[in-house]
């Protein structure tokens, strides 16, 4: 006896007898759909039960939830350290989608909302894929972004769906398209408006299909541009490879294997393909780096997203921010709160100053052409007040200081304008690495100074720095998170103290990289082997680019705080780099040679300012683990020193703020791969041949004696 | 910082003699549509090789034990065995057997090495070893492979050579001057050599089934090439090694190299060509009993693996190991072919062992002439000889770089 209705936990299934069309509603608990083994469970008796069906006539999969489905579960992926288990579940889950393409009736993917990841596979193995066009649904494969490869055919299937070329882009890069990208680029078939059309849609395709087979299961199927194993597709293959490196340096296994699974998988027919994508699927999903990417960029990131842990603000939200300084940080600051619906007014002391901010305001504006209409630009626009005089400052909820460094101009401007302050209104400083409580020791109302170290380039970089001093109040720092919130920045909190977390983790970095210089090593190695360690940007690269003068400045304001520690062959070496005017890359020379602006090499002379003459050369290794060590243990101080509040705030910090390796997780994440004991040897080691900057931290000490680990992150055997 | 290790070869092996009685070629046509070999099927060009050694010395095929023939792709018109159907078109007995090999680049020359081995087993008493390529009609690549899937590049590493010869150039320092001063040379040898009829015992006229001629000489050569002309040429691989990221492939067992210097191109490199050679090989009893004169007898032989992103150098290594087989040093070889792939190839080979030019490719090389993939180690080694007798030298070595990181070398004796 067939039933109309079908009821399951992940799922709810019901036939329309007139039309014969069962349609199964992905409806798990909680907010999202997911893909599991309860998913799984569920969708397997659904079909079934459709199949009951004599007069089954097609099938449509659709979602109660505002997504489609938004991937894996990623607490199940995360837990896994059983290639075995792994293995057969990936197995099983393949032969289910299997079974569901190879249906005798049609199968469409009524697409209600975003499919990501597995959701998108899922999708993938229907035979038709129609979405309600939203602004904000989105398709993709975004799983290398979390160190593992798509797990589910989509390896597979979108290289035969749309080609290799477009397949190996959105595979490798992660990337997620919006409606019409992805209907352009045939991950989806059709775009409707609403729920209704979405029915009638699918019920259409079900109805001129009735024999509907994926173009893989034709008799002699071929695939979107060149075929496997032609010339075109190998020279493409090997073009993916070179570029992926070239972008890489070989750091991140998740794209790599991508590649080497959509090549391997197209030479034969998709059950084979979808085994050598479960293969290496695996291997990867059970590595270290996923298991790390997945705690610091997806568990990591949410709760900082979400400020868990944090004082909430619950009164009004800010309504009118005032920037001082109208310098790129400025300027740039002044696009991001405006772009958010503040009301922003941004003062300078010079006309020329201002002026260039606007120039920069209406650039970035220019560049949102295509997601903002005119009117919508225009309303942006009419937010920004520029001034050279502080009447226009009188009410704001929120004033950013971002002068430069000097102690005295910042308490000047302070004293001065803070009286225009609304009530309750707070003051930040967005000083990079002068103790805030200094900062705001002229503040008549020290309860509402904090302070908000953004990066630049500011409309880019994703991590907010939010420093409090003991005397913050919750409330002031409430109201920065809500701020933070809208203005989509990652917020991080951390207590103060001279260079806070980011700027003396990141000094660390920079600094070092000009130490190993001045001890005579190859310059080029060390770039590379910051490179081949995984940080984003190499240490004499990015000095270049934040400027070595700001180095000097740096250097000498540090005195103040941290003594003779400052001191260092790197530094001696900067200094003489820029007493010969290589000041860095705003100046057209600096570590590297610039022209018009690119770099053109390594400076050839840089091996005469070294003190030594580099007999002993590191070899790449030893040089990564100097880069990485010099870091590490700069966090692991900061987090003893009760600068940091958690080890996870140290690594989403360190990887979304300077780039720190991300396929370690951070430095912390990074130190818990380890054993600490060696760790520690090696830092003996170190502090008596370098200086003081390796002394091991009694925190690493202690765990090292007591085998601790900073998280307690699942590990295959 | 070289990428080579150099292995102890000191032990030197008695070989039992393997004597070269005769060398033939084919010339060598341009290696595209339109070139003058485009329209002879490979087979046809092996069969010219076969049965011009065969004919000229009056051999009895049903005598020859094998027929080892080099050739790199073989796919399509090469697939399948071409040596068994070369021998056959040729008119050898049936029982001369056939096996093609791939040693990719050094091919023909490893045929007759293996030849060699053969002969010196006492098991076989004639070889007939050669190569053949006709690059027009089965393009280079054609056969897949390994090499091109990405997971050899993340487990062995892996680029076009072309990139791997400019990285060999930059290891080594060597800049586009000195690599089109090389080339220019390269033309004027080979010119030279043609006027003066250096190759006329060797190169074999390909005719048709009338005997009409097809081609008598090297078409391939640009006589009169200056440097001047060569410095308009573009670099071939520095688009695919900069923007296609070739480049970066390196970088992991090259982290000191700061950034490759494009510096081969059309004119410096070796050409694309169709071509076939054959090299008669057998013992001292079966030459002597049969009326077979001696040329040259093997003296030694060796193949050595190297390191396979910088992939060329394998010469190095390789001559080191047929020297130390043959209890010779550099200074005991009188003349040297080492093969014109890229330049900076026999470049970082007189950079090496400290060997003047004048010794070395006296004949150019296949800068000038083309490189014929599996054809080439017979044409050099043919060449050589001629070169030897020529100049009255005593001892010649010939050797070249190989696809995957390997070189191959042979050490011959005049007689």
């Amino acid at each position: 006896m067939t039933t109309q209705e079908f009821q399951h936990t992940a799922l709810r299934g019901s036939m329309d007898p007139s039309s014969g069309v069962t349609t199964l509603t992905l409806a798990m608990p909680g907010r999202a759909n997911v893909i599991n083994a309860e998913f799984g469970d569920g969708l397997r008796e659904a079909l079934a039960w459709a199949r009951t069906h004599d007069d089954l006539k097609g099938i449509i999969l659709t979602s109660s939830h505002r997504d489609f489905c938004a991937g894996a579960d990623i607490d199940r992926l995360f837990a896994m350290t059983d290639p075995a288990e792994l293995y057969q579940g990936v197995k099983e889950l393949g032969a289910l989608f299997r079974d569901i393409e190879t249906s005798s009736v049609p199968v469409v993917a009524a697409l209600n909302g975003t499919a990501l990841g597995g959701g998108l596979e899922l999708a993938l193995a229907c035979h038709h894929r129609v979405a309600i066009d939203t602004p904000r649904t989105k398709f993709g494969l975004p799983e290398v972004q979390l160190g593992v490869i798509p797990g589910a055919g989509g390896t597979q299937r979108l290289p035969r769906l749309i080609g290799i070329q477009a397949a190996t882009e959105l595979i490798l890069q992660g990337k997620e398209l919006r409606c019409a990208p992805a209907l352009k680029a045939g991950v989806i078939d059709a775009l409707v408006e609403g729920e209704d059309e979405l029915r009638a849609h699918a019920l259409a395709f079900i109805a001129n299909n009735p024999r509907a087979k994926q173009p893989w299961d034709q008799k002699s199927p071929r695939i979107p541009g060149p075929q496997p194993g032609s010339g075109d597709a190998r020279n493409m293959l090997m073009a993916a490879a070179g570029m992926l490196r070239k972008k890489t340096a070989g750091v991140f296994r998740a794209p790599e294997l991508a590649l080497s699974a959509i090549s391997e998988g197209l030479a034969v027919d998709l059950d084979t393909g979808l085994d050598i994508e479960a293969r290496y699927f695996v291997e990867l999903a059970v590595s270290d780096s996923c298991k790390d990417m997945i705690r610091t960029l997806w568990y990591g990131r949410s709760a900082a997203l979400k400020c868990e842990g944090l004082p909430i603000h619950e009164g009004p939200p800010f309504k009118k921010v005032a920037i001082i300084g109208a310098g790129m940080m400025g300027a740039g600051l002044a696009f991001v709160c405006a772009d958010a619906g503040y009301e922003v007014v941004l003062k300078d002391v010079h006309e020329e100053a201002l002026e260039k901010a606007r120039a920069h305001f209406e650039s970035q504006l220019k560049r949102r052409r295509k997601h903002l209409s005119r009117p919508e630009r225009d309303a942006i626009f009419a937010r920004l007040t520029l001034t050279l005089e502080p009447g226009p400052l009188r009410d704001s909820d929120l004033v950013i200081e971002a002068v430069f460094e000097n102690l005295g101009l910042k308490h000047a401007i302070n004293e001065e304008l803070e009286p225009l302050l609304a009530e309750d209104g707070v003051w930040a400083s967005n000083t990079s690495a002068l103790p805030i409580f200094d900062v705001g020791a002229k503040s008549q109302a020290p309860q509402s100074f904090i302070g908000l170290h953004f990066f630049s380039p500011v409309e880019q970089m994703p991590l907010l720095e939010i420093i409090t001093t003991a005397n913050t109040s919750d409330a002031a720092l409430a109201r920065c998170l809500a701020f933070c919130q809208r203005i989509k920045k990652l917020p991080v909190v951390v207590n103060d103290g001279y260079g806070f977390y980011t700027t003396r983790v990141f000094s660390a970095y920079i600094m070092e990289g000009a130490n190993l210089v001045a001890e005579g090593h190859d310059p080029v190695l060390i770039e590379w082997a910051a490179r081949a360690a995984g940080m984003v940007v190499p240490p004499l690269q990015v000095f270049d680019e934040v400027t070595l003068t700001l180095g000097v400045k740096a250097n000498e304001q540090g005195r103040n705080y941290l003594g003779d520690a400052v001191d260092s062959p790197g530094m001696d070496l900067v200094r003489a780099l820029v007493a010969e005017g290589r000041t860095g890359k705003a100046d057209g020379a600096g570590f590297y040679n610039y022209e018009g602006g690119k770099r053109r090499g390594l400076w050839d002379k840089l091996a005469t300012h070294a003190s030594s003459s580099g007999a002993d050369t590191l070899d790449v290794p030893a040089l990564q683990r100097r880069l990485l060590l010099a870091q590490a243990v700069q966090a692991v101080r900061c987090l003893e020193g009760g600068i940091l509040r958690s080890a996870r705030d140290g690594d989403v910090a360190a990887v979304f703020g300077i780039g720190f390796a991300p396929q370690t997780g951070g430095p912390f994440g990074w130190l818990d791969r380890q054993d600490l004991t060696e760790v520690i040897a090696e830092l003996d080691a170190l502090s008596s041949a370098c200086d003081e900057r390796f002394a091991a931290p009694e925190l690493l000490r202690e765990m090292a004696a007591e085998g601790r680990r900073f998280f307690d992150t699942p590990r295959a055997g | 910082m070289s990428m080579l290790i150099f292995l102890e070869f000191s032990e030197e092996i008695n070989m039992p003699a393997a004597m070269i009685y005769d060398a033939v070629r084919t010339p060598r046509g341009k290696g595209k549509k339109g070139g003058a070999l485009h329209g002879v099927r490979p087979v046809d060009l092996l069969a010219t090789s076969l049965r011009a050694v065969a004919d000229r010395n009056e051999l009895d095929t049903s005598r020859v034990d094998d027929v080892v023939i080099g050739c790199v792709t073989q796919a399509g018109e090469q697939g399948a065995c071409i040596a068994r159907f070369g021998a056959l078109t040729a008119g050898y007995d049936q029982r001369a057997s056939g096996v093609t090999i791939n040693r990719f680049c050094a091919s023909g020359l490893e045929a007759i090495n293996q030849g060699a081995a053969m002969v010196a087993s006492g098991f076989y008493n004639l070889v007939v070893s050669g190569g053949v390529e006709s690059m027009s009609r089965v393009p280079m690549g054609s056969d897949g492979g390994a090499i091109w899937d990405p997971q050899t590049q993340w487990e062995v590493g892996s680029v076009p050579q072309g990139v791997s010869a400019d990285l060999l150039a930059t290891v080594h320092g060597f800049d586009r001057a000195e690599a089109d001063a090389f080339a220019v040379e390269s033309q004027r040898r080979a010119a030279s050599a043609s006027e003066h009829g250096r190759f006329d015992r060797s190169v074999i006229p390909v005719v048709d089934r009338s005997g009409l001629p097809i081609l008598s000489e090297d078409e391939y050569p640009r006589p009169g090439t200056t440097t001047d002309a060569l410095a308009k040429l573009a670099p071939s691989f520095e688009m695919m090694g900069r923007q296609f990221g070739m480049d970066a492939l390196t970088k992991g067992r090259y982290p000191h190299i700061d950034r490759i210097s494009h510096i081969h191109h059309a004119g410096n490199s070796s050409g694309i060509v169709d071509g076939s050679a054959a090299v008669l090989l057998g013992s001292e009893e079966f030459g002597a009993a049969h009326g077979l004169k001696p040329r040259a007898r093997i003296r030694s032989f060796a193949c050595c693996g190297s390191e396979p992103v910088i992939m060329l150098d394998g010469p190095l290594p390789a001559t080191q190991k047929a020297l130390a087989h043959a209890g010779m040093s550099i200074k005991d070889i009188d003349l040297f072919e080492v093969n014109e792939a890229f330049a900076a190839v026999p470049m970082t080979f007189m950079k090496h062992f400290d060997v003047s030019p004048d010794r070395v490719n006296v004949h150019g090389g296949a800068i000038a002439m083309g490189h014929p993939l599996g054809a080439t180690g017979a044409m050099l080694l043919g060449t050589l000889l001629d070169a030897m007798e020529d100049n009255d030298a005593s001892t010649g070595l010939v050797t070249l770089c190989i696809g995957g990181g390997m070189g191959v070398t042979t050490i011959i004796e005049r007689t």
